[in-house]
C-alpha cells in the first residue's frame, strides 16, 4: 500500500516537473536591465526592446522604465506588468506628473535653477484655462468681474509670494452652473487645456500634461509616440492654437475648414496678418519656456504672461534689442542649448534676451551687427538685422505686432 | 528458468522511479533555495596585469564605467557615472561631459559646469599577489 502511494506521489511529482519545464521552455526569456538610478533589475525591455529612446536626456540605461512610468518591473505578463503604471500610456498627465517626472533633481526642483517645471505648469494659463473660464462666466453674469475663480482643475499657488495675488482656483464644474450657456461651454469648449486630450479623431488630438507639447505626434497623429523634445514644431502648438473659432451663439467650437497647402496657410487660420518670420519660424523659436509653462503664479489672462514682441529680437529705432554676453559656464542658456544642440554656444557669445532676462539661446550677435537665429525644430539658419539704422519710421512706443504688420505683413 | 521475473522488473522499475523522483525533487529544491531574482551586479573587476598599463596611461573602462589612471605614484580610478543623475559620461580631450544634462568635469573629476554639484567619485584600486589590477566599483 505504502509502495503504491509512493509510486503515485512520484508520478505526480515527475509529471509536475515535466509540465513546469515544458511551460518554462515556451516562455520568453526575460531581457533584464538594471538602471543606474534605481539599481533595481527590470524586465520591461523583454517586450519593449524596439522602443526608441525617449530623449537623450533620459537614457534607458540610467532611468530604466519604471522610475517614470511605474508598473511591475519583474512581471513578464503584460497585464500584470502594466497594472500599476501611472497615467496609463501617458505618465506625464498632470494628475500623476509629480510622481512620474517630479523630484528635486528632476522637474520639481528649485525655481532659482529653473528646475520647477511642474509647479509652474500646474498654475499656468495652459493648464488652468482660468482666463477663458472667467471671461465666459463674467459674460453670462455668473461673476461680477474678470477675476479668475475657477480653473480646469482646482489649483493652489504654492510659489509664494504671488505677484498676481490669485492664490487659489476652484475646479470648474458644469453641474454648479445654472446658466445653460455656461453648461454648454463646459461640455464643448474645454478641450484646450493640459488636462484634456483635445477633440478626439481630429488634428487637435494629443496627450495631456507635459506630453501635450513635448511629445509631438507628427503628421499622422497615430501610433505609439515615445519621445520628449524641446524642439516642438508649430503643428504641436496648433493642436490648441489656430484651429478654429468659438461660436458664442451656440457655445460650440467650430474647427477651421480651410485646406492648408502652404506653411503660412497651415500655421494660421485665415483671419489675420502675419510677417514672414511669424510663420517661417516655429512658435518656440520666439516664445519662451516661461511664456509657455508659466512663472509659478496664477494668471488671469494669456496676455499677462506673453511678452515677446517683434522688438525683442529687432529692437526699435532708438534701441537695440536686449542682449547679454555669456560669461558664466553655469548660465541656464548652456543647459537649454545642450538639450537641443543646434549651435555651439560658447562663453563670450552675445545672445538676445527677453525683457524678463530669459536667454534666447538659439540666437547670437554676429560681428557685423546682425543676428543669427537657428530654428529649434527646422534647424534652419536665419540672419536678421536690428530696426535701428534701417528705413523704418515706426514710433518707439507703438510696438505691438499690429503696427509692424502695417508694413511687414506678407501681403505687403 | 527465468532469473529476472516480471515482478522483479516492476519492483526495480518502481525503485528507479522513486530514486529519479528523489533526485529531481532535490535538484528543484536546491534551485529554489539558490534562486536569485535579481542577481547582484559585479563590484570587483580584474583588469589584468599591472604591466599592461604604462605609467602616464589613462584607460577607459566602459563596462564599469570608469577611467583607470596610472601615474608615477600608482593606480587610481574615476567613476564615469555623472554625480547628477548617474548617466555615463563621455570623454573629449581631457573633459568628461554628460550627454544627458550637460555637466562637465575636468580630468581630475572636478565639476566645471553643472547641474552636477559634486565631483566624480574616486574608486578603490588594488594590486593582488599575482600582479593583477583589481578595481572595486563600489566603495
Amino acid at each position: 500500500m505504502t509502495n503504491r502511494f509512493l509510486l503515485i506521489a512520484s508520478a505526480i511529482l515527475l509529471t509536475a516537473i515535466g509540465l513546469t519545464w515544458w511551460l518554462q521552455s515556451r516562455q520568453v526569456q526575460p531581457v533584464a536591465i538594471t538602471p543606474s538610478l534605481t539599481d533595481q533589475i527590470e524586465y520591461c525591455l523583454t517586450c519593449h526592446a524596439d522602443l526608441t529612446e525617449i530623449s537623450p536626456s533620459h537614457p534607458v540605461e540610467t532611468y530604466g522604465c519604471v522610475l517614470c512610468h511605474g508598473g511591475e518591473r519583474l512581471a513578464l505578463d503584460a497585464n500584470l506588468a502594466h497594472s500599476s503604471m501611472r497615467g496609463g500610456n501617458n505618465q506625464s498627465d498632470l494628475s500623476v506628473v509629480e510622481q512620474s517626472c517630479g523630484g528635486s533633481n528632476c522637474h520639481s526642483g528649485e525655481s532659482a535653477e529653473g528646475q520647477d517645471h511642474i509647479q509652474r505648469v500646474m498654475t499656468s494659463i495652459q493648464s488652468t484655462y482660468a482666463g477663458a473660464i472667467a471671461n465666459v462666466r463674467y459674460t453670462y453674469g455668473a461673476q461680477t468681474d474678470l477675476t479668475p475663480l475657477f480653473g480646469s482643475v482646482a489649483v493652489n499657488d504654492t510659489s509664494l509670494p504671488s505677484q498676481t495675488g490669485i492664490l487659489h482656483l476652484e475646479a470648474f464644474a458644469i453641474s454648479s452652473e445654472n446658466n445653460q450657456f455656461l453648461q454648454t461651454f463646459g461640455e464643448n469648449c474645454l478641450t484646450c487645456h493640459l488636462n484634456s486630450t483635445g477633440v478626439e479623431d481630429s488634428l487637435s488630438t494629443r496627450f495631456t500634461g507635459c506630453s501635450a507639447c513635448h511629445s509631438p505626434a507628427g503628421e499622422s497623429r497615430a501610433g505609439e509616440i515615445h519621445t520628449l523634445t524641446t524642439a516642438m514644431p508649430y503643428t504641436q502648438c496648433n493642436t490648441c492654437h489656430n484651429r478654429g473659432n468659438y461660436d458664442l451663439r451656440t457655445m460650440t467650437f467650430v474647427e477651421r475648414s480651410d485646406e492648408a497647402v502652404t506653411r503660412l496657410e497651415s500655421y494660421y487660420q485665415p483671419i489675420g496678418q502675419f510677417t514672414q518670420c511669424e510663420y517661417s519660424l516655429d512658435c518656440v523659436d520666439c516664445h519662451t519656456r516661461t511664456e509657455a509653462m508659466g512663472d509659478g503664479d496664477i494668471h488671469a489672462n494669456q496676455k499677462d504672461i506673453e511678452y515677446v514682441q517683434c522688438k525683442t529680437c529687432h529692437g526699435t529705432l532708438t534701441e537695440l534689442p536686449l542682449t547679454m554676453t555669456l560669461t558664466d559656464p553655469e548660465d541656464i542658456a548652456f543647459r537649454l542649448a545642450q538639450l537641443n544642440p543646434l549651435m555651439d554656444l560658447q562663453v563670450g557669445d552675445t545672445i538676445l534676451v527677453t525683457e524678463q532676462g530669459e536667454p534666447l539661446w538659439n540666437t547670437r550677435l554676429l560681428p557685423d551687427g546682425n543676428y543669427e537665429l537657428i530654428g529649434k525644430a527646422t534647424k534652419q539658419l536665419f540672419i536678421f538685422r536690428p530696426v535701428m539704422g534701417s528705413a523704418c519710421t515706426q514710433d518707439g512706443l507703438e510696438q505691438s505686432s499690429a503696427y509692424c504688420h502695417e508694413c511687414h505683413a506678407v501681403e505687403h | 528458468m527465468n532469473l529476472f521475473s516480471r515482478r522483479d522488473f516492476l519492483k526495480l522499475a518502481g525503485q528507479g522511479f522513486l530514486v529519479a523522483s528523489g533526485f529531481f525533487g532535490l535538484g528543484i529544491f536546491t534551485r529554489f533555495l539558490g534562486y536569485q531574482a535579481e542577481p547582484t551586479p559585479p563590484i570587483e573587476f580584474d583588469l589584468g596585469l599591472a604591466t599592461d598599463y604604462p605609467v602616464g596611461s589613462r584607460t577607459n573602462l566602459p563596462e564599469i564605467p570608469a577611467v583607470l589612471v596610472r601615474s608615477e605614484t600608482g593606480f587610481s580610478a574615476l567613476s564615469l557615472a555623472c554625480t547628477h543623475l548617474g548617466c555615463t559620461l563621455e570623454q573629449e580631450d581631457n573633459i568628461f561631459s554628460c550627454p544627458c544634462h550637460g555637466s562637465h568635469f575636468d580630468e581630475h573629476g572636478m565639476v566645471l559646469r553643472g547641474p552636477a554639484k559634486k565631483g566624480l567619485v574616486m574608486l578603490r584600486v588594488e594590486q593582488n599577489d599575482q600582479g593583477h589590477v583589481i578595481l572595486y566599483a563600489a566603495s
